[in-house]
């Protein structure tokens, strides 16, 4: 007796979650989230959309008429018992051409009420138009597995080339901004649903793309043609900025990085310490999501809390280490362009191409076990790992992390 | 699979071969056992191993879906690693394309084609068995990555290039499972081409007296298509392979980057075989359906020469639109729109064949049998992906949409809800005649309706997470995407379908051994299939049939003295020539096979030595075949002591 009450119970208490579960589809919550292709922030996901919304409409107006059609002929037609089933065979009809050649022109018909604003859009979205062309901001994004590496040639350094950052592509508001898309390995492909739809990076090819973001927002991406093991983790945002703050970020960014001045010894210094990890962690807060732009703002500042000292033992780790090896800081002692461009660090949200909140636990845990965060990436294979045999060539011990982090941190 | 065994009309030859010959070229005439099997050339038994294969790697991809659902379950999952999962979708696909979908339908052109057109056998019966000896081979070829060190193949289904290229699959580890990849396509593209032209000969030449072109039934109409759509199709993914094979193997640069190779290249000439390969994954289920709806509609397919057109019309656009599959690739807007209004013109024909589906049912007497539900919820099913397919034609659209789930939800949607549910519905519709017995009606229609809920529920959630930006191909997805709700629902939706998988399979397996024995013609049918006993004797028809109209046994029940009359002088005819010809069983195409197994092995292990030996043995069993020669015997039906004991006409 208890038992089937029990199975009952739990059977109810599985409907009522299944039921709570489906609520999202009911409301809108299945279209709501930060990569919602129906939550267009600019020109070029809007015309998008909305082509999206003819396309819906011609086929779910087709998909009435002929679902209620199959639908009667079903149940009308359907033999209901012994009798029917017995019955003589109905008239052995062949069809009728004039139906046929009506249902084919009503079909061609239907096509060119999508045909024709699909044409439309596809000269739209391919560039920016030409009336627009003297506002564009041209950047160019390279993908590499598995992050965003973004050039700014209208930003040049001295002696240094253009601006380089990574995995953060920061654009000025209300002005078409076209992407250069590049790729030095395969094939990767550059998706921000909100601002555009995804354009490919083809090794041996040019690609660009086009996208324009009406008002200052940050806006989530991903890598959107498979290329490789950790494809998934493959991601980025765009940060789009007011004129002002645009420049602002820019004339920051093209100075050198930050150094911070040594007045004592580290040895005493209070380190950040984390254990526990577990593989493939979420790296994300709702604390961030909730005020996402106003949070990156916060990230251009430098903390209040710096352990100068640490900072100092953490700089000199990073050229021991051979870190420098790869990753470039400018004016600091980093040369290396295969990873990532580490100047102004500390002023991004986000690490690990956008896999992980830039938190100083989250930075701790990709310094000390990235293959657990990004499997297969070039900073463990090759870097902490020998390439050919696995064996581990490169040791950090957690006072030596938490130095690499301070410092990184420091690079606002 | 001994149901034909049980047959009462197994040919015996009468006397042994006049000519003595060496032990080398006598031709084994085992009809039950393990040698049988080995050596068979019957086109139904060739038909029941791709079928039975085929459903075996069908529950081996269907596994993969699982583990990939349970690990997309929740986010940040852990249940399977990046790698583990790249290889799982990978071979899920490829699995399901090449080894499950495909298969199931040559194992239905093999088994009903001839005997729709009133054929004795396949035009050549030995290549037919080397057809399928080479397709297994492919794919244990395929497979056997899972039991080595370096994993099976984890460069997706569609091997983009350059990830392909030693410098990135072998990036961190020695890695054949490419190369095992590239091989096992390979070979099962020979398989196909083999199986193609061996259907495209028999539809031209061995159709019965009176079965005009335009006579043909629809299924046979559509294994015709699709064997042209392949033999002109597979030339070009064979290039690419090669291309690459030389690529990895040898260093030319195709498509090496570091060379001047071009990887879009790879993209063409793989959609210029992929697009049509997806009509030759739906042509076969729309034939099926063709069939099946008029049968249980009792009345003939509606606009019968539009649907043949069409399935043409299909046929030939789709080697038109293979770049709607690289909007995102940046091919330029003139392009763009050419592909984009080619795509939306290959809706036309597909639509009608859902308008003329419609018109067979209307006026009809329904009969609501199990083959009946999966051929309507075929209907539905497609009618919902082909929709969400002119949602794609529309490229700009299609920028958000590509390679996200919502790509993932409308290919499920055609080649579940379409091609799945079509061979499905086919199982049960020839299971009387292949096995002689009936699939139970309650548990035929408790699958239907599982599996229908289930699937549903798996993949209609799909099409929210693609436009809600879920990319393919992710082993984990953060949980403030928005994504959890739906990507649950799509786990609980992909066990509700693995449990009507489980219950149709189990059903079928009962059924096999202790169903209800079937009459002859069980479902009232229209086509020659249905004119013969159940199980089919080996040599098929006792008197070759003459077909005097579109669904020709619909006709002889309606003319039986004509026929009868016709029959016994043709009778008289064949037992002239010396009864019924049977072509004689042969060891050398399961030989010449396993020297493409031997060989391809040792090539993906860079054993050229082991390579060469397989081709030696690949030569060898070639010249024995031919040298051996085409053999041949005659049996002497006799029926009619059976014939009288099973009525024609529906009984239920």
């Amino acid at each position: 007796m208890s038992s089937s009450a029990s199975f009952r119970h739990s059977i109810r208490r599985g409907l009522s979650a299944l039921f709570a579960a489906s609520i999202p589809l009911y409301t809108g919550g299945w279209i709501g989230g930060h990569q919602s292709t129906f939550d267009a922030k600019g020109p070029v996901a809007a015309s998008q959309l909305d082509l999206f919304y003819v396309t819906l409409w011609v086929t779910g107006i087709i998909f009435v008429l002929v679902a209620a059609v199959l639908a009667y002929a079903t149940l009308k037609f359907k033999a209901r018992n012994e009798a029917d089933e017995h019955a003589e065979p109905p008239p052995q009809g062949h069809g009728n051409p004039l139906v046929e050649l009506g249902l084919i022109g009503a079909s061609v018909v239907a096509l060119v009420f999508i045909a024709v604003p699909t044409l439309e859009a596809i000269w739209y979205t391919y560039d920016v138009p030409d009336d627009r062309r003297d506002q564009t901001y041209e950047v160019t994004a390279v993908g590499y597995q598995w992050w965003f590496k973004f050039e700014y040639p209208n930003e040049q350094i001295d002696g240094a080339g253009p601006l380089v950052t990574a995995n953060e592509l920061v654009i000025p508001a209300g002005r078409p901004v076209r992407v250069n898309l590049r790729t030095i390995d395969v094939i990767h492909s550059f998706w921000v649903p909100k601002l555009a739809g995804k354009v490919d990076m083809i090794p041996n090819r040019g690609n660009h793309l086009w996208l324009q973001a009406d008002e200052p927002g940050y806006f989530w991406g991903q890598c959107a043609e498979f290329c490789g093991q950790s494809h998934a983790v493959m991601r980025f945002r765009v940060i789009a900025l007011n004129e002002a703050d645009f420049a602002a970020w820019t004339a920051n960014q093209k100075k050198d990085a930050r150094a911070v001045e040594t007045t004592a010894s580290a040895d005493a210094a209070p380190r950040a310490q984390f254990a526990g990890f577990r593989v493939n962690e979420a790296g994300w807060s709702p604390e961030f999501d909730a005020n996402p732009l106003d949070n990156w703002v916060q990230k251009q500042f430098p903390e209040k809390s710096e352990n100068p000292a640490l900072i100092a033992e953490g700089r000199r780790l990073f050229v021991e280490k051979a870190c420098a090896g790869c990753h470039n800081i400018r004016g600091h002692e980093g040369v290396g362009i295969t990873g990532p461009d580490l100047t102004h660090m500390g002023s991004r949200t986000t690490i690990a191409a956008g896999l992980l909140e830039n938190t100083t636990r989250n930075l701790y845990r990709w310094i000390s076990e990235p293959h657990h965060v990004k499997p297969g990436n070039k900073m463990w294979v090759g870097g902490y790992t020998d390439r050919e045999t696995g064996n581990r060539i490169l040791e950090l011990t957690s006072e030596d992390v938490s130095a690499l982090v301070a410092y990184l941190e420091s690079l606002k | 699979m001994d149901a034909l065994v049980k047959s009462n009309f197994i040919g015996k030859e009468e006397h042994a071969g006049v000519e003595k010959r060496s032990w080398l070229f006598t031709r084994p005439t085992a009809k039950t056992g393990i040698v049988s099997w080995l050596t068979t050339v019957d086109h139904k038994r060739v038909g029941l191993l791709y079928g039975i294969s085929s459903l075996f790697f069908f529950l081996v991809g269907g596994f993969e879906a699982i583990l990939i659902r349970l690990q997309l379950a929740v986010p940040n999952n852990t249940l399977l690693t990046a790698q583990q999962y790249n290889e799982m979708f990978t071979m899920h696909g490829t699995t399901m394309i090449f080894l499950a979908v495909m298969p199931l339908s040559a194992a239905f052109f093999n088994y009903i084609m001839p005997l729709q057109i009133g054929a004795r056998d396949v035009a050549f019966p030995r290549l037919n068995g080397f057809a399928f000896w080479v397709f297994l081979v492919g794919a244990i070829i395929l497979n056997v990555g899972w039991f080595v060190k370096s994993g099976a193949p984890d460069v997706g289904w569609f091997g983009y290039a350059p990830l392909t290229s030693t410098a990135y699959s072998s990036q961190f580890a020695g890695d054949m499972s490419t190369d095992l990849w590239v091989m096992g396509l390979q070979v099962l593209g020979v398989s196909s081409i083999i199986g193609s032209l061996n259907f495209i000969v028999t539809i031209i030449n061995l159709r019965a007296p009176g079965m005009t072109m335009m006579r043909l039934p629809v299924f046979t109409w559509m294994t015709l298509f699709t064997a042209f759509l392949i033999i002109l199709s597979f030339p070009a993914i064979t290039i690419a392979l090669v291309e690459l094979m030389m690529d990895r193997s040898f260093g030319t640069s195709f498509f090496e980057v570091s060379g001047g190779g071009l990887p879009i290249l790879w993209q063409h000439l793989f959609w210029v075989f992929g697009h049509p390969e997806v009509y030759i994954l739906i042509l076969p289920a729309m034939g099926i359906i063709s069939e099946i709806l008029p049968t249980f509609s009792r009345k003939p397919l509606f606009g019968y020469p539009i649907v043949v057109f069409s399935g043409a019309a299909i046929g030939f656009l789709g080697f038109g639109v293979w770049s709607h599959h690289m909007f995102t690739t940046g091919m330029g807007t003139v392009a763009t729109a050419a592909f984009a209004v080619a795509t939306m013109a290959i809706a036309v024909p597909t639509g009608v064949k859902i308008f003329n589906w419609i018109g067979t049912l209307w006026g009809g007497h329904l009969m609501m049998r199990t083959p009946m539900m999966f051929a309507l919820g075929f209907v539905w099913l497609f009618m919902f992906g082909g929709f969400s397919g002119i949602m794609h034609s529309a490229a700009p659209a299609d920028a958000q949409q590509q390679d996200s789930y919502f790509v993932v939800a409308h290919f499920h949607y055609v080649l579940i809800g379409g091609s799945i549910f079509a061979l499905l519905a086919g199982i049960h519709y020839w299971f009387p005649l292949i096995f002689g017995r009936t699939v139970s009606e309650f548990w035929g229609k408790l699958s239907f309706w599982v599996i229908f809920v289930g699937f549903n529920v798996t993949f209609f959630p799909m099409h929210f997470l693609g436009l809600n930006g879920m990319p393919r191909r992710t082993f984990t997805y953060d949980g403030n995407m928005g994504w959890n709700n739906a990507n649950m629902w799509a786990t609980v939706g992909a066990l509700i379908l693995a449990v009507g998988i489980c219950i149709y399979f189990a059903v079928m397996v009962y059924t096999y051994f202790k169903g209800q024995k079937s009459s002859r013609d069980p479902w009232d049918g229209r086509t020659l299939e249905w004119s013969i006993p159940n199980p089919p004797p080996e040599y098929n028809f006792a008197v070759t049939p003459t077909v005097h109209a579109r669904d020709a046994f619909w006709y002889e029940k309606n003319n039986k003295e004509e026929i009868a009359r016709e029959k016994a002088a043709k009778a008289k005819i064949d037992e002239a020539h010396g009864g019924v010809h049977m072509p004689s069983q042969s060891w050398f195409p399961i030989i010449t096979a396993s020297g493409i197994l031997i060989g391809g092995l040792f090539f993906t292990n860079h054993i050229m030595l082991g390579a060469i030996a397989g081709g030696v043995v690949v030569f060898f069993g070639a010249w024995m075949w031919a040298l051996e020669g085409p053999g041949g015997y005659h049996v002497h039906p006799n029926e009619s002591d059976d014939d009288s004991s099973q009525g024609h006409g529906p009984k239920h």
